[in-house]
């Protein structure tokens, strides 16, 4: 094969030399933090408040003189919600920029494709996806993730439920790759708390008629139904539900059961739903910080990268250095339980100056990693439908 | 057991009511038109938003609302054929079915525009089911919203083959369906023949694709969602076939819920599909054969 370079194009790249240099310059002095959010794609409507939270703190920081006496320069790329441009612009990040971390990676098939490229140039990646296999990667250590995958949101809602008192409940779940292992969960936990599940339908959720599902499930008479649903079947099951006559207590996940579900149906139909979700901590100072940056009501994930900019800066101030191995080495030590709360990275930098420990409790919650870099104890909001509208019972 | 068997045979036929009607439509098309026209499952859609739209916004009664998702799906069905699959048809069946399957996803997309992506229901109530005791052997439940949508299918099939039978343009219908040359050479126009297929055919489209829409409830999908059940009917019964399309429909509902009792219900999409199979290979022509129109 050869490559032709035409002499327009060789003139261009001559011509560009400059600003190649002037970025080598640039990095002996700044900290060169990456954002790699989907402003495009599925996931286009959430990315782009993710990248004004993280720079409202950069701004902030370096308004206060930056870390060490370092500035930050946040470089800002889209992953277009497709792997295959995720790991185009990581590579840019890495090898061009020089990136130390790299915040934000929304859709787990992004994660799972720029993960390898982080760990072998020793570059931190913060990740707010949810799939279970992420954190089971051989990242070293160099993957944090602030979002609680189905796992631990199985245990959550399972232990709600038991606290409900609920003793024999039955599952209906859209055909998906979780569907099984989430009824796994869910019966593990119910079973230790003294309670049962009773079998797991597994439905074709473009179907437009549930009735021979619902029948078989209630065959069991569960006094509770978990229904593991997308929004378009959950609105059919719900009917369908109704319609055979089921009063007892219903649980769905927060994606399914929205706004838009609950006005395309009777009051009648959808009362007394409960679903849940991860949420951020809405009482804590940190969310109140990214409500005044983001608005009234801001999405899990500009939260959750909100958090990632200030633990990675508090790492480099407490590790003293500003590498992806220092943030690696640090990202635990500034949630020390022991310390001094903080919850934003200037305060938490000053005492760390002095010689303090701290504990960043964050806007998405308190921040605290398993070795495989999970989070845990996320908080989780409960809702019921009340009248056609959700009602928040329970935030733990 | 016999309880249960009972049970799902109501939900079968009930679920084959609701699929007859577009399969009919589906059908008469393939019949006149010679191409199986997948812009089908978007005509179902446009007709059941039609019925929504005046059901919510104008309080329209559902039996009115069904009559304006036929004439919304009918002539939509006119105009997509007039402007685009007309001037396919002449470069053969296929070229004209894939033609129709793009022109689908453009109308769901349309739909989708005007109309976005939140589901949309009915303003009616939704009822509990009936509780039929059969003495020792349990009870039996029927919706009655699905008795009147069956009950909804039985007219309007009712009405199509009265039209069929003892109209003129139904005669017209039939005989260029028979043999279009000869109806050519009797005097018979062609396209006011196909004209009017299309309307009665994506009419019927529109008319099922609001009784899927009160069963469930109105998003750009609802026609797609079934798209693929309805074209089992119609095979399964005989492509051209009426009384086939209903034979299969009901074929295809049934067999789909007694599948249940064997099958993990993930599997139900499978069964109409093996009846396909089944059928074509054991009578290719289907269960009634074509030319029955």
């Amino acid at each position: 094969m050869t490559i032709r370079i035409a002499r327009r194009t060789a003139l261009l790249g001559t011509l560009a030399t400059p600003f190649l240099a002037r970025e080598g310059f640039a990095q002996a002095e700044t900290i060169r933090i990456g954002t790699l959010t989907p402003l495009t794609g599925a996931g286009g409507s959430y990315g782009p408040a993710m990248v004004k939270s993280v720079r409202s703190v950069v701004e902030e920081v370096n308004g206060a003189g930056g870390v060490m006496g370092r500035k930050i320069e946040l470089i800002s790329e889209d992953d277009e919600t497709n792997p295959d441009a995720g790991v185009r612009a990581a590579r840019k990040l890495v090898d061009v920029n020089r990136v130390i971390a790299i915040l934000g990676t929304w859709a787990s098939a992004v994660t799972t494709a720029v993960a390898p490229l982080c760990w072998e140039n020793k570059v931190m990646l913060f990740t707010v996806s949810g799939g279970d296999g992420i954190t089971r990667l051989p990242h070293q250590g160099y993957i944090i993730r602030t979002q609680p995958d189905s796992n631990l949101q199985s245990e959550r809602a399972a232990a709600f439920m038991l606290k409900q008192g609920v003793k024999k409940v039955g599952y209906l779940s859209a055909q998906t790759p979780f569907a099984a292992s989430i009824y796994e969960r869910h019966s593990q936990v119910l079973k230790a708390g003294g309670a049962q599940a009773t079998g797991n339908v597994i439905y074709d959720a473009t179907k437009t008629s549930f009735r021979s599902e619902v029948d078989q499930i209630l065959k069991q008479q569960p006094d509770a139904l978990f229904l593991n649903s997308y929004q378009p079947d959950l609105l059919v099951l719900l009917r369908d539900l109704f319609r055979a006559g089921y009063d007892g207590k219903r649980y769905t996940l927060g994606y399914a059961a929205n706004d838009a579900l609950l006005a395309a149906l009777p009051t009648e139909v959808t009362d007394g739903l409960i679903s849940y979700a991860p949420s951020p901590d809405l009482d804590g100072l940190a969310y109140k910080n990214v409500q005044s940056v983001i608005g009234p009501n801001p999405d899990p994930y500009s939260c959750q990268t909100f958090d990632h900019i200030n633990l990675a800066l508090l790492s480099i101030a407490k590790a003293g250095a500003a590498t992806g191995p220092a943030i690696h080495d640090a990202v635990r030590a500034v949630g020390n339980p022991a310390g001094t709360l903080v919850t934003g990275a200037l305060a938490g930098m000053k005492l760390l100056a002095s010689g303090q420990e701290i504990n960043y409790s964050g806007a998405s919650g308190p921040c605290k990693f398993t070795p495989i870099g999970d989070i845990s104890g996320c908080k989780f909001r409960f809702d019921q439908v009340e009248k056609g509208k959700t009602k928040l019972i329970e935030l733990s | 057991m016999l309880i249960e068997v009972l049970q799902i045979l109501i939900n079968g036929v009930l679920a084959g009511a609701q699929l007859a009607v577009p399969a009919i439509g589906f059908t008469a098309i393939y019949a006149v038109l010679r191409f199986p026209n997948f812009a089908i499952a978007s005509h179902m859609t446009v007709g059941a938003y039609a019925g929504v739209l005046v059901n919510t916004t104008l309080g329209w009664p559902a039996a009115v609302a069904l009559l304006v998702a036929f004439l919304a799906g009918g002539l939509t069905g006119v105009a997509s054929d007039t402007i685009f699959l007309r001037r396919l048809r002449g470069s053969g069946p296929l070229t004209t079915a894939i033609g129709a399957a793009a022109l689908g996803i453009v109308l769901e997309n349309i739909v989708r525009f005007v109309f976005g992506n939140d589901p949309r229901g009915f303003d009616l109530p939704v009822l509990r089911d009936w509780r039929v005791s059969l003495g020792e052997l349990g009870r039996l439940r029927i919706g009655p919203q699905q008795m009147e949508a069956a009950g909804a299918s039985l007219i309007a099939m009712a009405i199509l083959f009265g039209f069929l039978g003892f109209t003129r343009s139904g005669r017209m219908m039939r005989a260029v369906a028979d043999n279009p040359m000869l109806a050519g050479l009797k005097g018979i126009d062609a396209e006011s023949v196909a004209r009017r297929t299309n309307f009665v055919g994506m009419g019927l489209a529109g008319f099922g694709g609001m009784l899927i829409g009160l069963d469930t409830s109105v998003d750009p999908l609802t026609g797609y969602r079934v798209v693929l059940p309805v074209f089992a009917a119609a095979v399964v019964g005989g492509l051209g076939s009426i009384p086939g399309a209903v034979a299969g429909a009901f074929v295809v509902g049934i067999g789909e819920e007694f599948s249940t009792l064997v099958l993990d219900p993930s599997y139900r999409t499978a069964v109409g599909f093996a009846a396909i199979l089944l059928v074509l290979t054991l009578r290719p022509r289907g269960l009634l054969g074509e030319r029955a129109l």
